[in-house]
C-alpha cells in the first residue's frame, strides 16, 4: 500500500534499473557525487549567488565540467568582473524569483497557487523528522523553496555516503527511500516544469543554463530512482485559451438581459459544469 | 525541449569539477538538536486548528473576526461572536483577508531599485543595508529641514506610531488621504456637533432618509450597519427613502429610489427642512434647549429653501419633497445616514450639514431609533512621547484652507511642483494616489517619477500597488494578519477596543511597520545621544501594545492586554444568539444601547470648581465640561460650548455661510445638452485599491462597464457592451457601456477599483510581460476565465477642493460621451498634467482667498475680505 502511494519500485540497492549493481563503494561516490550536484543546484536557486559562488563557478575547470554535461552559458556570465556579474545576477535574481510579477521558487506557490500551504508544511515537518532545523541564509527562506529541497536531499545523499562507507546498508536503505519518498512527493512534482519555465523566463545565461541543467538533473534522478511521477507543474509559458476550465462563459457581454436576448435559457459551447471541474 | 541529457556518468564528472562552488554554496540546514536547546516535538502530531482573534482591516469599519489557523496557516476567516457590532459575521472581503498573506505578488524583501522609477527593476538588499541607505538619506535631509521628510499615508491604523515616527524626526510634512474621502463630510459635521460621523440606529428606527450611501456593499459601516439595516426593515418595518444618482443595492432594498441630479442633494435637504419649520413640524424644545439658534431664527433663515426652489435645481418634485418631509418629521423614530454622497462635492461640507439638520430639527438626535453620536474609546501612548515640530508645513496645512482640518492632500501635486516647499525624502504607507487621488498617474504618478521633486520616495508596503512601483526602495511591510495595531471603531452604539495579533510569524522578511520605524530610528540614533531612540524602546509589536493596553481602567483589571488576546475585544457585552443573530444578555433578551449621552449628568465631583455662565455653559480649569439647562448639570455636546452649533461662526469669519446653506456648482449650471455628470462608486467586494490581487474577490467583480441611462443611450446609439468615450476637461478614456434604468439620465457612473497597472498578475491579467499572462506557475490562474481587467477613471476626473472642508469633488466632472471611434480601443486612458494643472488653479479661485469666493456668497457681502482674517494657528488632526 505504502510503495503504491510513494511509487516505489520493489526493495533493491540498485538505484539505476537497468544498469549493473554497482559496489558498495562505487554507490557511496554516487551518492556522493549526487549530493554535490544537488548543492551546485541549490546555491543557483537558494538565493543570490555571491562574489565566492560566482568566482568559483567560472573557473575554467567548473566552466569546463558544466559544459561536457551540456550547460553552456554565455559571455553574459563569463565575461563581466566578478562585481558587476554578481549585481547583474542579483537583479535578474530579484526579477525572477523575489519581486512582484515574478516565478517564486516555491513548492506551495507552485502547486497551489499561495505562500505557505501544504507544501510548506509537509517538508518543514520532514526536515524535523530527519533532525534538521532551517536556518536564515542572507535572506530568510521557505522550507519549500526549491533551493532548500534541494540541500535537504543533498544532506541525505552525504548521510547515504556515509553510511555505505561504514557498512551500514540499512541506514543506507532507509535514507534512500526517503529521498525517493521526497522526490515523489516534493521535488518530483514540480521541478521539471518549473525549469521549462524559468529556462524561458530568463535573461541571463547563468539562470537560463542552471534551469536547463536543473530539468536535465531531475530527468535523469527520477528515471534513475525508477520513479513514476507527474509534473504538476507544467510551466508553460502561455496557455492555449480553449486549454483553460471555466466554469462561465468568457464571452459573455457584462449584462445582456434587457436587449437582444433570445428567447429561451441560453448556454455557450465549452462551458463545464461545477461537476465537470471536480 | 532542450534539457542536456544528463547521465550517472555526466553528474559524477560535474561533481568532481564543480567541488570549489559547492564549497561555498550556501547551507542552511542545521542539525536541530543543536537549535531547540533540548526540546523536540513529534513529526506525527497533527496540528491543531488554533482560533485567533484579530480585527478585519481588508477595508476600514474594523469588524472582528476569527482567523482559524490550522498548521501556522490561516485556512479560515469568520466574524467574531464575541464582538458587539460584528456579531459573528464578515462580508465577502473579510472572508478572503488571508490572500494577502499569501499571495504570490507580495512583497517579502526589502528591495532596491535598480533601473529608471517604475521600470520594475529591483534588487533585493538586507535589511541592514535597506535601514542604513534610509538612515544615510533622512540624515542628509534632517541637516537641511526636517519638513523635507514627508510622509503620506493612506489607511493609517496604527494607533500612533506614524505620527510619533515624523515627531521623533521634527517634521510636519504628514499628509493623509482623507480629502479623497470623507473630509467635507467631517467638516460638515464637527463644527455643528463635535464629533465626525452619525450612527444612525437602524435597527430601531421606523424611518430612514438616506443621502447617497451604499451602506448594504460600502460606505462606513458596511457590515456592522448593513445588519441593522437589515433587521430595521425586516423586524421594525422600517421605510427607508434612498437618495443617489444609481440604483446602488442600499437603493434597491429601500421603499423608494429618488434619483437626484448630482450634487443636489444638500438642496432637497433644505426644502425638506423647509417645508417641517414651515408646517410647524419640528422639535422646538429640542431646538431651543440643545442648539444655539432659535426656532424663530431658523424659521426666518429656511423660508428661503423652498420646494419649488429645489425641485427646480434637483428634478425632485414638490409633492415627493413635502411629501417626505411630512414623513420624516411625523414618523419616530426616525434617522438620517449620507456617506459621501452629499459630501464629495465642491461645497460638500454645506450639504453635509443641510442633511444632518433634519435629524436635528426633529429632534431624532441620541434617541433610540434615531441620529446617534457616535462611540469610541481610547487608548494611552507609551511614553515618553515626542513634542510636535517646530516649524509648521505648508503641504500639511495649506494657508488657503484654515477651515479643513484634515488637510488637502489631493492638491499636493501641485503644490510640490510649484516648489512651495521642498522634499527630500518621501516616505509612503499604505496609501496609492497614483491609483486612487483625482488625476490618478496624469499627477501623482508625474509627481512619483520627477527625481527633482521627489529625489528619494520609499514605499512601506507589502504589495506593489502603482505608487511603491515607484519607489526607490521598498521596505516590505505585514499584511493587517501579521500586524500588532490597537482599534477602536464606533460601528454600532456599543464603544469596544480590540487589537489585531499576528497569526502567525510575518513571511519572508517583511516586517510590521512599528517596528520597521523603530529600526529606522535605532539606525539613525544608535546611542540615543541624538535624543530619538527614547521614544522607541520597545522590544516588539506586542510590547508596544502592552504600553497601550495594560492600563486602561476597566480592561487592566480584566486582563488588559493578556484579554485581547484571548478575547479580540472588549468589553464582551454578551452572547450571541445564533438563532436572532443579536446579542444577548444573561436573562437572554437583546442587550440595549445607552442613549442621550450628552444628557448624562456631571458629579458632584465634576462641579466642584466649576463655573457657570450667563448661557449655561459650565467651566473648569478654563475648559467647557458641560452645560447646565433646566437645573440639570449635563455634559451637553463635545463642541466648545457644549451645544449644536447651527451656526457655525468661524465659518464666517473666513466669508462662509455659517447657517445651513446651498451652492450650486457652477460648472453644472452651464451645462450643456450633450454632456453628462461622471460619478464613481465601489462595489460589495471591492475597496478603493488594494482588493483586485484578492484572489476570490477578483473573480467576483472584475471589469466595470460605465453605467448609462437607455434614453441617454439612445441618443448616443449605444447599447450594452458598445464601446464608449468618455472626455472630461482633462482627459479621455474608453470603456464598455452597462445600458440601465438604474441610473440617472444625465449621469454616466464606473466603479472604482479595477484597471490596475501594478498591484500583480491578479489585478493587471499579466505576469510581467514575458512570459506572457498565463504562465501556469499559478495553479489558480487556470480560473481565471476573464480577460477584463477594467478601466479606471481617475486619470480623466480633475481634482476640486472643498474651500471649506478641503474634500476632493468626486462627483463633479462634467463630461462629453460619444460612442467609440474607430481609433478608440477599450481601455484607453489619457490624463494631461497641464490641464490637470489648469483644474487646481481653477479650484483654487473658490478658497476664502480667491477671486470665486465672494461671487458664490452674495449673502456674505459684509464679510471683510481675506484680509481681515487673522493667520490661523496649525493644528487639524
Ligand atoms: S466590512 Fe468586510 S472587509 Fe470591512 S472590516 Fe468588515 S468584514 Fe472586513
Amino acid at each position: 500500500m505504502l510503495k503504491t502511494f510513494l511509487a516505489l519500485e520493489d526493495d533493491g540497492v540498485s538505484v539505476d534499473p537497468a544498469g549493473p549493481r554497482l559496489s558498495s563503494a562505487e554507490l557511496g561516490a554516487e551518492c556522493a557525487a549526487r549530493a554535490d550536484v544537488y548543492r551546485l543546484l541549490s546555491g543557483a536557486f537558494v538565493e543570490e549567488p555571491g562574489p565566492s559562488f560566482v568566482q568559483a563557478m567560472r573557473r575554467p575547470d567548473v566552466l569546463q565540467s558544466l559544459a561536457d554535461a551540456g550547460v553552456r552559458f554565455d559571455t553574459d556570465f563569463t565575461l563581466p568582473d566578478t562585481e558587476s556579474l554578481v549585481e547583474r545576477l542579483a537583479c535578474e535574481y530579484a526579477t525572477l524569483f523575489a519581486a512582484t510579477g515574478g516565478f517564486p521558487p516555491v513548492e506551495s506557490v507552485r502547486l497551489t497557487g499561495r505562500y505557505k500551504q501544504d507544501p510548506h508544511f509537509k517538508v518543514r515537518q520532514t526536515y524535523a523528522k530527519w533532525g534538521f532545523a532551517l536556518h536564515k541564509g542572507r535572506f530568510e527562506v521557505f522550507p519549500d523553496q526549491l533551493g532548500v529541497e534541494l540541500m535537504f536531499v543533498a544532506e541525505l545523499l552525504e548521510r547515504c555516503s556515509l553510511a555505505l562507507a561504514r557498512g551500514d546498508e540499512a541506514d543506507y536503505r532507509r535514507l534512500e527511500r526517503e529521498v525517493k519518498r521526497f522526490w515523489t512527493q516534493h521535488l518530483g512534482r514540480w521541478v521539471r516544469g518549473y525549469a521549462r519555465l524559468i529556462e524561458q523566463a530568463a535573461e541571463h545565461s547563468f539562470y537560463r543554463e542552471m534551469a536547463r541543467f536543473l530539468g536535465g538533473f531531475a530527468d535523469e534522478e527520477i528515471v534513475a530512482m525508477g520513479l513514476r511521477i507527474d509534473d504538476l507543474d507544467h510551466g508553460r509559458a502561455v496557455v492555449p485559451k480553449a486549454e483553460i476550465r471555466v466554469e462561465f462563459n468568457p464571452d459573455e457581454p457584462v449584462c445582456n438581459s434587457c436587449e437582444g436576448v433570445p428567447a429561451g435559457p441560453r448556454r455557450a459551447t465549452g462551458v463545464h459544469t461545477l461537476h465537470d471541474l471536480r | 525541449m532542450d534539457f542536456p541529457k544528463i547521465t550517472r556518468r555526466t553528474f559524477l564528472q560535474v561533481s568532481a569539477g564543480t567541488t570549489a562552488a559547492v564549497a561555498v554554496a550556501p547551507r542552511l540546514l542545521h542539525a536541530m538538536e543543536n537549535e531547540l536547546g533540548g526540546k523536540d516535538f513529534s513529526p506525527e502530531n497533527a496540528a491543531e486548528r488554533k482560533a485567533i482573534p484579530v480585527n478585519c482591516h481588508v477595508c476600514n469599519i474594523q469588524d472582528g473576526a476569527i482567523a482559524y489557523v490550522e498548521n501556522d496557516r490561516v485556512v479560515k476567516l469568520e466574524g467574531n461572536p464575541e464582538h458587539v457590532s460584528t456579531r459573528g459575521r464578515l462580508c465577502a472581503k473579510g472572508n478572503s483577508g488571508m490572500w494577502y498573506s499569501y499571495d504570490p505578488d507580495r512583497i517579502l524583501y526589502p528591495l532596491k531599485r535598480v533601473g529608471a522609477r517604475g521600470e520594475g527593476k529591483w534588487k533585493r538588499i538586507t535589511w541592514d543595508e535597506a535601514l542604513t541607505e534610509v538612515a544615510g538619506k533622512l540624515d542628509a535631509a534632517l541637516k537641511e529641514d526636517p519638513n523635507t521628510i514627508m510622509l503620506k499615508y493612506g489607511r493609517n491604523r496604527t494607533g500612533g506610531t506614524l505620527e510619533r515616527f515624523m515627531k521623533t524626526l521634527g517634521s510636519a510634512t504628514v499628509l493623509n488621504h482623507t480629502s479623497v474621502c470623507e473630509s467635507s463630510k467631517k467638516v460638515g459635521q464637527e463644527p455643528t456637533w463635535g464629533p465626525d460621523i452619525e450612527t444612525p440606529d437602524f435597527a430601531n428606527a421606523k424611518y430612514v432618509l438616506n443621502f447617497g450611501s451604499n451602506i448594504l456593499e460600502a460606505a462606513y459601516f458596511h457590515n456592522p450597519l448593513s445588519q441593522r439595516v437589515t433587521e430595521g426593515r425586516v423586524d421594525n418595518h422600517m421605510k427607508i427613502v434612498t437618495f443617489d444618482v444609481r440604483l446602488s443595492n442600499t437603493a434597491g432594498f429601500s421603499d423608494e429610489w429618488i434619483p437626484v441630479f448630482p450634487a443636489t442633494d444638500g438642496a432637497v435637504a433644505l426644502a425638506i427642512g423647509h417645508v417641517i419649520l414651515r408646517e410647524d413640524l419640528q422639535d422646538s424644545e429640542f431646538i431651543d434647549t440643545w442648539t444655539n439658534v432659535t426656532v424663530d431664527e431658523l424659521k426666518a433663515h429656511y423660508a428661503q429653501y423652498t420646494p419649488e426652489w429645489a425641485a427646480k435645481i434637483s428634478g425632485v418634485s414638490v409633492q415627493t419633497i413635502e411629501r417626505i418631509a411630512r414623513e420624516f418629521a411625523t414618523t419616530k423614530p426616525a434617522t438620517l445616514f449620507t456617506y459621501r454622497g452629499p459630501a464629495k462635492h465642491l461645497y460638500g461640507s454645506y450639504n453635509e450639514k443641510a442633511c444632518m439638520m433634519l435629524p436635528i430639527m426633529t429632534g431624532n438626535v441620541e434617541k433610540r431609533g434615531g441620529y446617534c453620536l457616535p462611540r469610541g474609546m481610547g487608548w494611552p501612548q507609551p511614553m515618553p512621547q515626542p513634542s510636535g515640530p517646530k516649524q509648521d508645513s505648508v503641504l500639511a496645512h495649506p494657508p488657503e484652507y484654515p477651515l479643513a482640518a484634515h488637510k488637502v492632500s489631493h492638491l499636493v501635486p501641485f503644490w510640490i511642483a510649484e516648489g512651495r516647499q521642498k522634499i527630500n525624502v518621501a516616505f509612503t504607507y499604505q496609501d496609492n494616489p497614483v491609483y486612487t487621488n483625482p488625476g490618478a498617474q496624469a499627477v501623482w504618478g508625474k509627481l512619483y517619477r520627477d527625481e527633482k521633486l521627489i529625489p528619494y520616495f520609499i514605499s512601506m508596503s507589502s504589495h506593489m500597488g502603482e505608487e511603491t512601483a515607484l519607489a526607490d526602495i521598498i521596505l516590505p511591510d505585514c499584511p493587517y494578519l501579521e500586524r500588532w495595531e490597537p482599534e477602536s471603531m464606533p460601528n454600532s452604539l456599543w464603544p469596544w477596543l480590540g487589537i489585531r495579533q499576528p497569526v502567525h510569524k510575518s513571511l519572508g522578511e517583511s516586517r510590521e511597520n512599528r517596528v520597521l520605524l523603530r529600526d529606522i530610528i535605532w539606525k539613525l540614533d544608535p546611542d540615543g545621544s541624538r535624543g530619538m531612540k527614547q521614544f522607541w524602546e520597545f522590544k516588539d509589536g506586542e510590547d508596544y501594545m502592552r504600553h497601550h493596553f495594560d492600563n486602561v481602567p476597566g480592561l487592566k483589571e480584566a486582563g488588559g492586554l493578556d484579554f485581547l488576546k484571548k478575547h479580540g475585544v472588549w468589553p464582551i457585552y454578551g452572547t450571541l444568539d445564533p438563532r436572532t443573530g443579536k446579542v444577548t444578555d444573561k436573562t437572554g433578551r437583546e442587550i440595549q444601547a445607552e442613549y442621550g449621552l450628552y444628557k448624562k449628568e456631571l458629579s458632584g465631583a465634576d462641579i466642584e470648581g466649576a463655573m457657570v455662565d450667563a448661557h449655561g455653559l459650565i467651566t473648569k480649569n478654563g475648559k467647557a465640561i458641560g452645560i447646565r439647562r433646566d437645573g440639570h448639570d449635563y455634559v451637553g455636546f463635545p463642541t466648545g460650548n457644549r451645544l449644536i452649533n447651527v451656526r457655525v461662526d468661524e465659518w464666517a469669519e473666513y466669508g462662509f455661510n455659517p447657517m445651513p446653506t446651498f451652492k450650486r456648482i457652477p460648472w453644472h449650471e452651464t451645462m450643456k445638452d450633450d454632456e453628462m455628470i461622471l460619478s464613481t462608486f465601489k462595489l460589495n467586494v471591492h475597496k478603493q485599491s488594494r482588493t483586485a490581487a484578492v484572489k476570490w474577490l477578483a473573480e467576483i467583480a472584475h471589469s466595470n462597464p460605465a453605467w448609462m441611462n437607455p434614453e441617454t443611450a439612445k441618443k448616443l446609439g449605444v447599447k450594452t457592451g458598445d464601446l464608449v468615450r468618455v472626455e472630461s476637461p482633462v482627459g479621455y478614456l474608453v470603456t464598455k457601456a452597462y445600458v440601465t434604468e438604474g441610473i440617472h439620465p444625465k449621469v454616466i457612473s464606473i466603479a472604482t477599483g479595477f484597471g490596475h497597472w501594478e498591484y500583480g498578475r491578479l489585478a493587471t491579467l499579466k505576469l510581467k510581460d514575458k512570459p506572457a499572462f498565463g504562465g501556469t506557475e499559478d495553479p489558480d490562474l487556470d480560473n481565471v476565465w476573464w480577460d477584463d481587467r477594467g478601466v479606471h477613471p481617475n486619470a480623466i476626473i480633475p481634482v476640486v477642493a472643498d474651500p471649506i472642508g478641503g474634500s476632493q469633488g468626486w462627483y463633479d466632472t462634467v463630461v462629453k460621451v460619444s460612442k467609440a471611434g474607430p481609433d478608440d480601443k477599450y481601455g484607453d486612458i489619457h490624463g494631461d498634467w497641464d490641464r490637470h494643472y489648469a483644474a487646481y488653479k481653477e479650484t483654487m479661485r473658490y478658497a476664502y482667498t480667491g477671486d470665486m469666493h465672494r461671487k458664490m456668497h452674495p449673502e456674505m457681502a459684509s464679510w471683510a475680505g481675506p484680509e481681515s482674517v487673522k493667520p490661523k494657528a496649525s493644528g487639524g488632526h
